[in-house]
């Protein structure tokens, strides 16, 4: 089907050069050169089409019912011109929807949900609908759910929401971005103190896949001098003080100055992890934070997650 | 839970769970075999992978085997390993690049929990630092080269002088060396004076083998 419309194209295109050789032979070696340089682009678009394809059937036990009845509900929508091919069609535009990718200079509220699918589906469902919402299936849902953690979450957000696996990567770091990328997450994390083999290999494989990398520096006393030995640039660092630090050692502070170093030299996105109160969260935004990472244990004492959702979206738009 | 003076040999999973299944159907009915849901298949599968694992392994052996989770926890180390034990697990593991915090906060939660506490050194460079600053130590230190490591960097070694080391100082801790994956490593590892060898790539790239690996690499624990 593919070789008969490519040969069909190849015959338009050789009768308009013909036409145009007749109008003026310069006309016609243009349009020549032009039509080769647009058609190695149009080949690349096709094979990226066939590999996504690929992914997609390999995988298809993956995609839950809901995606499916979501797959329904847009072929019911769209009118069709021939039918047969609708589904792959939609299924690379679902695909490609879900490859929405974060965008610098912009900032985020990253809310991190924790403790159990059924809360998660309550505090989704208090958030305003904005694209400047990341919503997290951290890493205790995670490993508690496993990879339908993150497609139920994707589920349970409006179409179209960003969401982040915070599989926190340690080791065989291809293995679990595939993983995470098939259950729809548009971001994965990998540990800032693993070995640096696995930090590269994890870049790679989210290059590969089309999703943000955020390298997670908790526990890291110089995230300049990881970023240093890196291959190639995460898409986002995050600066991170863990909960239990945060409870049992309070002195520890979130290094806001370190924002600015990595910003200065690096041009990346930074995401801030571990603030207490609204007060930090303006702290990080007002030390260029472009990400500031928010979970329960902070909202509750501020109340309300919609308020403060709302509160936030105020102050950075 | 572990004998002290006994070997073992710990086998990872990481495939898919109808996989692992098979393979677990497949092992010798040993005393001396620990399952270990990696942490792939944890985070693939979460409680429900190693509840599997768990009724897999304890229908085989015909009594309550050993399973660890290899949980690799970073944060929040009470919350993860409650969930684990609730799924069975027998033992969980706790990065050693944690904040020192989670590492206490974890050790205190699997003495409550009752499983035992394994420290993964993977990346490292002085298991020592991180043991002394414990208020409590753990069941097992794991020595380990992570396998991504291994693969694009052959030079690095597995720390075998560290084994001695710790057992003259901290005396009844056991030691578990993770990332030697052929046999002549877990000879090695087991001459070293480690309590337990951890493998898994060779039942990774050939499932159907699984019989025949276990039987032989068996030979090799004492």
């Amino acid at each position: 089907m593919e070789n008969k419309e490519k040969s069909n194209s190849w015959g338009l295109i050789a009768f308009i050069a013909f036409i145009l050789f007749l109008v003026n032979p310069i006309f016609s070696l243009f349009f020549i050169i032009v039509t080769i340089l647009n058609s190695k682009k149009i080949f690349k678009n096709l094979n990226l089409q066939n590999y996504q394809q690929n992914l997609s059937n390999n995988h298809k036990d993956n995609f839950n019912g809901i995606e499916q009845s979501e797959l329904a509900l847009e072929e019911g929508g769209i009118e069709s011109g021939s039918e047969t091919e609708m589904p792959l069609q939609l299924k690379s535009l679902l695909l490609e929807s879900s490859k929405k990718r974060l965008e610098k200079r912009k900032k985020y509220l990253h809310i991190a949900l924790n403790s159990t699918l059924e809360e998660a589906k309550e505090i989704i469902s208090q958030l305003p609908i904005s694209d400047r919402i990341l919503i997290e299936a951290g890493t205790p849902l995670i490993k508690i759910y496993g990879t339908e953690a993150i497609s139920q979450i994707k589920a349970m957000a409006p179409a179209g929401t960003y969401i982040v696996a915070d599989n926190k990567c340690a080791d065989l770091a291809s293995r679990e971005v595939e993983m995470m990328v098939n259950a729809g997450a548009n971001a994965s994390t990998c540990l800032g103190v693993a070995p640096i083999e696995t930090i590269d290999s994890f870049i790679e494989e989210c290059e590969k896949f089309n999703i943000d990398s955020i390298i997670d520096m908790m526990n890291v006393e110089s995230s300049l001098a990881i970023l240093k030995k890196l291959k190639k640039l995460p898409n986002v660092v995050m600066l991170h003080r863990g909960v239990d630090e945060s409870e049992f050692s309070k002195e520890k502070q979130i290094p806001y100055y370190q924002i600015k170093q990595i910003k200065g030299n690096y041009d990346i996105l930074v995401a801030v992890a571990g603030g207490d109160d609204i007060r930090e969260v303006q702290r990080a935004i007002f030390n260029d934070a472009d990400i500031v990472v928010v979970w329960k244990s902070f909202y509750h004492s501020t109340k309300n997650i919609s308020n403060l959702a709302n509160e936030f979206l105020r102050e950075i738009v | 839970m572990l004998d002290n003076r006994s070997k073992y040999l710990q086998i990872a999973f990481n495939r898919s769970l109808d996989e692992v299944r098979d393979m677990i159907a497949m092992l010798p009915a040993s005393e001396k075999i620990i399952i270990e849901a990696g942490t792939p298949l944890i985070k693939n599968y979460g409680q429900k992978g190693i509840a599997a694992l768990r009724g897999w392994w304890d229908e085989k052996i015909q009594k309550s085997g050993y399973i660890v989770a290899d949980l690799k926890c970073m944060d929040r180390g009470s919350r993860e390993v409650e969930a684990v034990a609730e799924a069975g697990a027998s033992a969980a593991t706790c990065l050693g690049l944690a904040p020192t915090e989670t590492i206490s906060e974890f050790i205190n939660e699997c003495e409550k929990s009752n499983i035992d506490s394994m420290v993964d050194m993977m990346n490292v460079e002085f298991p020592f630092e991180i043991l002394q600053k414990l208020k409590k130590l753990p069941t097992i230190v794991v020595l380990h080269r992570g396998a991504d490591e291994n693969e694009r960097n052959k030079e690095k070694q597995l720390p075998h002088d560290q084994i001695h080391r710790i057992k003259g100082t901290y005396g009844n801790i056991l030691i578990s060396v993770a990332g030697g994956e052929k046999s002549r490593d877990v000879v090695r590892t087991f001459f070293n004076d480690s309590d337990i060898a951890v493998i898994w790539r060779s039942f990774y790239e050939a499932p159907e083998n699984t019989a025949n690996l276990a039987r032989d690499f068996l030979k090799l624990v004492k």
